[in-house]
């Protein structure tokens, strides 16, 4: 888990290589149904390489679009706070990582 | 019904077969499921066996490998059967499993009672359309039939 999570400020850098990034993994893997093929691509590996500034961007997303950031954010955190009982509802698993964020200081 | 072309643009560029204009689109893109939870009439969950059990619904009963053995399983616990041909029979409802050349499956789809197929294409759109028409690279072929009785 990162040490210091609350009050981090996302530059526009940050936010426009998070953009081009998402833009071209969508581009590439929007029509596969494997989460961990699509999180494998290297746009994706990327995103994750960006660390813990890039988190509010992907709760940001994953709240106004259900973007499929699971594999990042746990991969960032280091946690995984969806119940198994949420697994493959992208709404309740998406919630469960909102209400962690929520809970740990983040703002998005 | 999305109709603009942007979508179709893209569709065409991934599977080179729907160029030909055999197809339509009959949703917009939903990340909520997948084609797995289409073929499977669930438009609530997103169906794979990955590695992680809270990240992708599948069956408890059923092994969380990507193979066709497991497929086969996953869709005989909702009453289908293997079957030898993907044409229309009445009263029949049929799926067909598409796998790469290595064997992993990558897609699936379901058929209508106009003998036509529906698939949810990961994440895009959902399209009605000729099962062999999205044969090629991103899904491979289609590698198994399988049918049960329509309800």
């Amino acid at each position: 888990m990162i040490s210091n999570p609350v009050k981090q400020k996302v530059s526009e850098s940050m936010e426009a290589r998070f953009r081009s990034l998402a833009e071209g993994w969508h581009r590439d893997t929007d029509h596969m149904s494997s989460m961990d093929a699509a999180s494998a691509h290297p746009a994706y590996q990327e995103i994750i390489r960006l660390g813990s500034e890039v988190v509010p961007l992907l709760l940001r997303d994953l709240e106004e679009n259900h973007g499929h950031w699971f594999h990042a954010l746990q991969a960032i955190t280091g946690v995984n706070p969806i119940p198994v009982s949420a697994a493959g509802n992208i709404p309740k698993m998406a919630e469960a990582w909102l209400t962690w964020a929520r809970h740990n200081g983040y703002q998005w | 019904m999305a109709t603009n072309g942007e979508p179709r643009q893209a569709l065409e560029a991934l599977f080179p077969r729907l160029k030909k204009g055999d197809y339509q689109i009959t949703s917009s893109a939903d990340p909520k499921y997948n084609c797995i939870a289409w073929a499977a009439h669930d438009s609530s969950n997103w169906w794979w066996p990955g590695a992680d059990v809270e990240k992708e619904y599948w069956p408890a009963a059923v092994a969380r490998q990507a193979t066709v053995a497991a497929f086969q399983l996953a869709f005989e616990t909702l009453g289908f059967v293997p079957c030898d041909h993907e044409l229309l029979e009445a009263g029949t409802e049929k799926i067909a499993l598409f796998a790469d050349h290595a064997g992993i499956p990558q897609h699936a789809a379901r058929q209508l009672e106009n003998g036509r197929w529906t698939s949810k294409l990961g994440k895009r759109e959902d399209i009605e359309h000729a099962v062999k028409d999205l044969e090629g690279e991103q899904y491979g072929s289609v590698v198994l039939i399988m049918k049960r009785p329509r309800t």
